[in-house]
């Protein structure tokens, strides 16, 4: 597979976060990009675009990134999903590990980093 | 940062106005440093001095550094190594702010030196960019040692001017801080770190300084403010607020998070205990930033 194929959901309360976020994967080719605002919905759309890469913000309303990503490790224990927070603190880092995550991404994501994910992903390393 | 603290020390001072410092961070990149200021910042010589060679230099036709070492004020080792110096963005201030006769050579001759002596700050400090030297100039212009739970709040104002410089730029002026129970907010975000410790942070504006804030972070142009902006001056908070507390997680093993941000409009916004406010000068106006710990 190849970067341009991949189906990416960006998880993210701020607007602003999500819309930085899809820009950046738009410019490395990416087209089918999905977002989510929340917690739930991230679930949801997890649910109905069987994305193969997942951004998770951790401080969201309803339920937080790391409970999202618990649910969607119950659902598929196979999802690659990137914690991309603002708190990248041991505690969180640990949890969101210990819960499954693919990768920690501390904000604001460096393009580089952002295109690294997508790499790993494509290639099946992530 | 030390070149936006030195200003803030120069405004607090009254030795230039507002307007000097931003006409000065406006015009300071096409500065070319003389090699004047840099004698008198290295203490070699005296503002006199440099003013005669300027003087002598109407008369004659040689370089400001050849005339200086014939009339005997510094050797030309000194001037090789001090044209050899990469000036620092505070010198650059100096120099733009000389040229554009905010201040004569003297009044910047004691403007450093004072400024250097009240801070018992050393040439290294100033040029290097090592984060110790950021959090004394910070701690000390706000004199912070003396606050309560001074080390959490030095550290935080420090990541703050860092992110300042980093995502909105370095043309601005620290102002001088005050403590607030309650504020007044027009345009307002507001978010909490909760953890081990609790604290309410907060930036606000009126209407103008508040879009022209989300620009310089967005990099992009709004026209009034809506949901985006107020989630991008939001995401600055956020941003701010999350690298102040990995630092925390990493060098005191404090783990800290934060509510999602809430947006406050026309309205006052009342502090357990006394704010922090720090205003902030800008080239398109003043923002101000609060933190309270609980």
């Amino acid at each position: 597979m190849v970067v341009q194929d991949l189906k990416v959901l960006i998880c993210d309360d701020s607007m602003f976060a999500r819309k930085k976020l899809n820009m950046t994967l738009s410019s490395f080719g990416v087209k089918d990009i999905f977002e989510a605002a929340d917690g739930e919905e991230a679930v949801e759309k997890y649910k109905e675009h069987q994305p193969d890469v997942v951004f998770m913000d951790i401080i969201m309303p309803k339920i937080t990134g790391i409970d999202a990503l618990k649910e969607i490790m119950a659902i598929n224990p196979d999802a690659k999903i990137v914690m991309a927070s603002s708190v990248g603190t041991q505690g969180h880092l640990k949890e969101a590990l210990k819960a499954g995550a693919a990768d920690f991404l501390q904000k604001p994501i460096a393009d580089d980093d952002a295109k690294t994910i997508l790499e790993n992903a494509a290639k099946g390393v992530l | 940062m030390f070149a936006q603290f030195f200003g803030g020390y120069l405004l607090n001072k009254k030795l230039v106005s507002a307007a000097d410092l931003t006409q000065a961070f406006e015009d300071k990149s096409n500065t070319r440093m003389r090699l004047g200021v840099l004698a008198i910042n290295a203490g070699l010589m005296t503002a006199e001095q440099v003013e005669h060679v300027n003087v002598t230099q109407q008369s004659v036709d040689k370089r400001f550094g050849d005339l200086a070492v014939e009339l005997g004020y510094i050797t030309a080792a000194q001037v090789d190594k001090l044209l050899a110096q990469q000036p620092t963005e505070y010198l650059i201030l100096g120099q733009t702010l000389v040229n554009n006769g905010a201040l004569s050579n003297a009044e910047f001759e004691k403007a450093i030196n004072d400024y250097k002596k009240s801070y018992q700050l050393s040439e290294n400090d100033l040029n290097g960019g090592r984060s110790e030297n950021a959090v004394k100039v910070v701690s000390d212009f706000y004199h912070l040692e003396k606050a309560e739970n001074a080390r959490v709040l030095t550290n935080y104002v420090t990541m703050l001017f860092k992110n300042i410089i980093r995502f909105i730029g370095s043309d601005f002026t620290p102002l001088e801080s005050f403590m607030v129970r309650e504020f007044d907010a027009k345009y307002l975000i507001e978010q909490k770190i909760i953890g081990d410790l609790s604290a309410v942070t907060c930036i606000a504006a009126d209407k103008d300084e508040y879009i022209e804030f989300a620009r310089k972070f967005a990099g992009e142009t709004f026209g009034n403010i809506d949901d985006f902006v107020n989630e991008t001056v939001g995401e600055f908070l956020n941003v701010t607020n999350g690298l102040f507390a990995v630092n925390e997680s990493n060098e005191q093993g404090v783990e800290l998070s934060m509510t999602p941000q809430r947006s406050i409009i026309n309205n006052k916004i009342t502090f357990d205990k006394a704010a922090f406010c720090i205003p902030v000068a800008f080239n398109f106006g003043e923002i101000d930033f609060l933190f309270s710990i609980n």
